[in-house]
């Protein structure tokens, strides 16, 4: 519930009193805050969207939240605004829609703001610890594939691993060092991580991947290099290189099963050259999610 | 006695009002060249690494002065209450009530808060360029308006003062 008041802070006036308005039961379970022009606000939870009622949401409001999001510095998080989306203090992730301005061939900026979303940052402590045991034998972490569709918690399993092998739970405490390009998993705002990512992580935020794990590897000499969301053959290239200098590896990546993993030309080399250990598969049964540990090689 | 004494008091007055007149536009002239500083300094600090509106006022006020210094403070203050005015109407209302700048200057200034933390980095920059060098081309003319009749008034006061004893006595 904190965690939503702290997003609504950034909503305009009249949006924040409307929102604040829901009860306590209701505010702890709210995953989004849905803004579009011409119809009230709505709110998103585990049951499904609901309007919240009141006037239509202004596009004047839109501006406003751009500028309470930002602090009116605007020229500060443009990068992230390219990418569609800024993260607010809290780890509170806001995403935005509407015309995009393109220069030479690159989104420049979004104006006429026609929607946002305002997603409730929630970090799930103690996530890992269903698999923490299995991932690090005898004390000692093993490197690590996380696999599962989207939307079943890939990034929240790897952020409470990295918290917890960086603080030495499971195993000695470790430095690591995370590769955080589109900034989900720690949540970086103002050069503070918004969401607990353990006190022996250093964190590398909006730079590519593959680039983000070379620069990481050589400047912060790392005992973990962490990674979310594998995508490209750049990306399994830094990490093949970083798995040469003896550091252990942490990934997610898209997929179901570990079928899946042989099938794409992207993943198989990772599997062929032996890069990983164990396999961590979600799977959502009902509304419980369910985690399998799966030994490579 | 009296006399002499009103005499001289309608002297000084007058050549009082003479030297305040001319001493209003030496401030007001080195009051717009802190301005055009301060905007130097800003321009200087998006250049630099673009920080957060609230860390770059911040930094301003260590470095900048005279009005400048007091615009910035006043703006960090305002940061803190976007929610109650937009920043770009914060903007404008402070550089309002910066008398020393004198109108021109005041209006120079306010059109800026439209600029600052709406858009690229780039264009605030240019949008801040664009005010400073009004603001130096300002400064120049006051400058040389003070050379000008900064001594014509204080001789006026003098020399009214002089001619309003003569004619009293």
């Amino acid at each position: 519930m904190m965690g939503y008041c702290q997003a609504a802070e950034v909503l305009p006036p009249r949006l924040r009193r409307a929102a604040l308005e829901l009860s306590d039961e209701e505010q702890a379970g709210a995953e989004e805050l849905r803004l579009r022009t011409g119809l009230p606000m709505s709110a998103v939870f585990p049951q499904g969207e609901r309007c919240l009622g009141g006037p239509p949401v202004e596009p004047r409001e839109l501006e406003q939240l751009v500028e309470l999001a930002s602090r009116a510095s605007l020229h500060a998080v443009l990068d992230q605004v390219r990418r569609g989306y800024l993260t607010i203090r809290g780890g509170h992730r806001l995403g935005l829609c509407g015309t995009a301005v393109v220069r030479e061939g690159q989104i420049h900026s979004l104006s006429r703001l026609s929607s946002a979303d305002l997603r409730i940052a929630r970090q799930v402590r103690g996530a890992a610890d269903p698999v923490l045991d299995s991932l690090c034998p005898g004390g000692r972490l093993t490197d690590t594939l996380i696999l599962a569709p989207p939307g079943l918690g890939k990034t929240t399993l790897l952020r409470d691993l990295v918290r917890q092998v960086s603080d030495g739970t499971g195993t000695a405490p470790l430095r690591v060092s995370l590769a955080d390009e589109r900034g989900e998993v720690a949540a970086m705002y103002n050069g503070v991580a918004q969401l607990a990512v353990g006190a022996r992580t250093d964190v590398m935020e909006g730079c590519p991947k593959a680039q983000g794990l070379m620069l990481l590897l050589r400047a912060m000499n790392p005992q973990v290099l962490a990674v979310d969301e594998i995508t490209a053959p750049e990306d399994a290239a830094a990490l093949e290189t970083a798995a040469g200098c003896g550091v252990t590896l942490l990934a997610t990546a898209h997929g179901r099963d570990r079928g899946d993993l042989v099938r794409r030309p992207l993943y198989r080399p990772l599997l062929e050259g032996g890069l990983f250990r164990r396999l961590v598969t979600i799977r959502q049964r009902d509304r419980e999610r369910i985690y399998e540990v799966e030994e490579l090689n | 006695m009296i006399r002499l004494l009103g005499g001289t008091l309608v002297a000084a007055g007058a050549a009082w009002m003479g030297f305040r007149a001319s001493a209003a536009l030496k401030a007001r002239a080195r009051a717009l060249g802190e301005m055009g500083e301060g905007l130097a300094l800003l321009e200087q600090e998006l250049e630099l690494d673009s920080p957060p509106m609230p860390l770059l006022m911040d930094r301003l006020i260590l470095r900048s002065r005279g009005p400048a210094k007091k615009l910035f403070q006043d703006c960090g203050r305002a940061l803190d209450r976007l929610s109650e005015e937009e920043f770009s109407l914060a903007w404008r209302r402070l550089a309002g009530e910066l008398e020393e700048l004198g109108e021109e200057g005041r209006q120079a200034l306010m059109p800026l808060g439209e600029v600052l933390g709406r858009c690229s980095c780039r264009e605030e920059r240019q949008g801040v360029e664009g005010v400073r060098r009004r603001l130096e081309t300002l400064r120049d003319r006051t400058e040389e308006e003070y050379r000008r009749q900064g001594r014509v008034y204080q001789t006026l006061g003098l020399s009214g003062g002089a001619f309003l004893v003569i004619l009293l006595m």
